[in-house]
């Protein structure tokens, strides 16, 4: 897919670029915001990665006129280790997910795969992957027909785990988006409680469906 | 300094006070004047009035022969009216004045020759038909008296403005005396002698309690100096070594690695290790960003209870893993203020410090009770705990216990935990609990509501 990259600093736009074009995907450059602004207009793609600072105009300001103008291209901020405080504002003016400088390349790619392929914004009832099925109203999970009994926590991390079928998703994702801890934690969170899911789920089953990346994180997979 | 003394703040307020005098002045000499002349009028018209009523009643006794005499008496008389005139019809019978219109009532007339500044004031009556009787003084007095009494005001006003604007500019010149002091301690800080402060004067008057605030400001602004250069020495010092392992590692890749493989595994630890360094540099901002206050606009009502209670659901598989025991006695909720994701942070800290820092087998307490409008939250466990010196040295960046420098970490999490306590005007406080384990509580007040 195509990818605005709005970036001033020539160095990580050069890292980002070359990260997203390994994956395959077709990156367009702009080093300030009024340009950027002109060639995120042209409508043509998939998602916007937007830095915070930018010369002639601001990565927010950016974002919140695209937004005005009826845009709905998902944006990735990116930011400076001192704006951690400004991921709110990020997120209330426009900005799909945001990403806080320093950051792993493995991080960029699952973060913009995330937020480019949301595409169906139609509620959800039901997720299903292979021979599992989430009932969202009913809050049960079954796989091949059997009742499997999750914990909510547990629930949480398997409906995130399905609606990002198929990409890979990294520890920060899971632990922002189904803890909403937005720090490092010394424990493993991730690890023990994705243990637990894919024990209960797997228990009985031969086909895995979470497996783990190395490097930074997990997929599920229904193949 | 002459000219200097004319724009400062001091002089413009003695220039503001002299005007307001010199008005007032003018204001008390226009009626002081106005009253000296009413009542040397009432006194020539009480003199006129004493003088008719003799006649009337010489006149009344005797006939015109009387009044005749009364007024002669009268002329002669000291302190009585300057001037007199009796008439019959045109003639006059007495008095030192010439005939004139017969005018009744209080008037003025010309000085006999218009003598200039003089002119005469009085009473003319009928006291019969016929007989006509005027009785004046000459106005001349009373405007001598004005006069007198209008220079000598003039001449105290002088000297009053004078003193007025002396002082004014002896005041300004001691005020600028003292901001000269203040200002020229500012320059010297500002040059480099950071140790300059202002000198008191020990009046307590306002100049010394501003330059009080600026010395006790200075104050301040040295301590946070001081303690930002022990944090730069500190992330100098503690940076140090996980870098000099990156390159250990990445030296002895190079050195000894033979296969993909190796340099992978390499790679990796190497990459790992950067992880540390900048979650260090992460962890150090957040503290700095906390300490600096700029999150207390995240602020939002929320129940303590209900959060713990999630972080309860979070952490008791990590717990149970960890061959802990994870306990939650919650007495919620418990409504209060405070940035939801800061606090999550805190909490999450303690809950992990608990894990980590206790052999397996201890039993980890989170209790939540609300006592006299607080909310108080206790983590507490039955491990070995922490001998009482060390407890406040828990919360200095960067200190680490002996036992736990082997156990991945920089000695940060309890300054964190410091910072956003603070920033939430919490408390929180090291202690060691029945069991001879480790406690931590926190404070916060409930929100009103």
């Amino acid at each position: 897919m195509k990818i605005l990259l709005i970036e001033d600093d020539p160095e990580t736009a050069d890292h980002i670029c070359h990260a997203l074009r390994a994956q395959g995907h077709e990156v367009e450059e702009s080093r300030d915001g009024a340009e950027g602004l002109a060639t995120a207009r042209s409508g043509q793609h998939a998602a916007l990665i937007v830095d915070r600072m930018l010369p002639g105009l601001d990565g927010l300001s950016l974002v919140k006129r695209l937004r005005a103008e009826g845009s709905q291209t998902p944006v990735l901020f990116l930011t400076t280790m001192s704006g951690i405080d400004d991921r709110v504002a990020g997120l209330n003016g426009g900005g799909d997910d945001y990403l806080t400088k320093p950051f792993a390349l493995v991080e960029l790619v699952a973060r913009i795969n995330a937020i480019a392929r949301r595409g169906d914004p139609r509620q959800h009832v039901t997720l299903h992957a292979g021979d599992l099925d989430m009932d969202l109203i009913r809050r049960t999970v079954h796989r091949g027909g059997k009742l499997v009994d999750l914990q909510p926590q547990e629930f949480k991390l398997l409906e995130y785990m399905l609606r990002n079928a198929g990409r890979v998703v990294t520890r920060s994702m899971l632990l922002e988006n189904v803890w909403e801890l937005h720090f490092d934690p010394r424990t493993n969170i991730v690890e023990t409680h994705m243990s637990r899911l894919r024990a209960k789920m797997d228990r009985g089953h031969s086909v895995e469906l979470i497996h783990t990346i190395r490097g930074n994180g997990y997929i599920l997979r229904a193949d | 300094m002459r000219i200097k003394a004319l724009h400062t703040e001091g002089f413009r307020i003695a220039a503001i006070f002299v005007a307001i005098f010199a008005l007032s002045a003018a204001v008390f000499t226009v009626i002081t004047l106005f009253i000296v002349n009413e009542e040397f009028q009432d006194q020539i018209v009480q003199f006129a009035n004493a003088d008719i009523a003799a006649v009337k009643d010489g006149y009344r006794t005797n006939g015109e022969a009387e009044a005749h005499e009364v007024i002669s008496q009268r002329m002669a008389a000291p302190g009585a009216s300057d001037f007199l005139l009796l008439e019959h019809g045109e003639k006059r019978l007495a008095g030192n004045l010439a005939p004139m219109p017969h005018k009744t009532g209080i008037f003025t007339l010309p000085y006999p020759g218009n003598a200039a500044g003089h002119a005469i004031l009085g009473v003319g009556v009928f006291i019969a038909p016929d007989l006509y009787v005027f009785s004046g003084s000459d106005l001349y007095h009373a405007r001598l008296a004005r006069r007198r009494i209008l220079r000598t005001l003039i001449w105290v006003f002088l000297g009053a403005l004078g003193l007025a604007m002396l002082s004014a500019q002896a005041v300004s010149r001691s005020l600028l005396r003292r901001t000269d002091i203040i200002g020229r301690t500012c320059r010297a800080i500002m040059a480099g002698n950071l140790a300059s402060r202002i000198p008191l004067r020990g009046t307590e008057d306002e100049l010394d309690r501003l330059s009080e605030t600026i010395n006790a400001m200075l104050d301040r602004i040295a301590a946070l100096m001081d303690n930002l250069k022990e944090i730069t020495n500190d992330i100098a010092h503690d940076l140090r070594t996980p870098v000099t392992h990156l390159r250990h590692r990445l030296e002895r890749a190079r050195s000894q690695a033979a296969t993909t493989e190796d340099y992978d595994q390499a790679l990796e630890a190497a990459i790992a290790a950067s992880d540390d360094i900048l979650a260090l540099f992460s962890a150090l901002l957040r503290i700095a960003q906390i300490e600096g206050g700029a999150r207390r606009t995240a602020f939002a009502p929320l129940d303590l209870g209900q959060l713990l209670a999630q972080l309860g659901e979070v952490f008791g598989p990590v717990a149970e893993d960890a061959k802990h025991h994870l306990c939650l006695p919650l007495n919620g909720p418990a409504s209060i203020l405070g940035d939801r994701e800061l606090l999550t942070q805190l909490f999450s800290n303690l809950i992990e410090n608990a894990i980590i820092h206790t052999p397996a087998g201890t039993l980890v307490t989170v209790s939540l009770n609300r006592e006299n409008g607080e909310a108080v939250v206790v983590i507490s466990d039955d491990g070995p705990g922490v001998p009482p010196e060390e407890h406040d040295k828990l919360f200095q960046r960067f200190y680490r216990r002996e036992a736990s420098r082997t156990r991945p970490g920089y000695g940060l999490g309890l300054a964190l935990v410091a910072a956003i306590t603070e920033l939430h005007g919490a408390r929180v406080k090291i202690d060691t609990n029945a069991a001879g384990g480790f406690s931590i509580i926190f404070r916060i007040s409930l929100s009103q509501s």
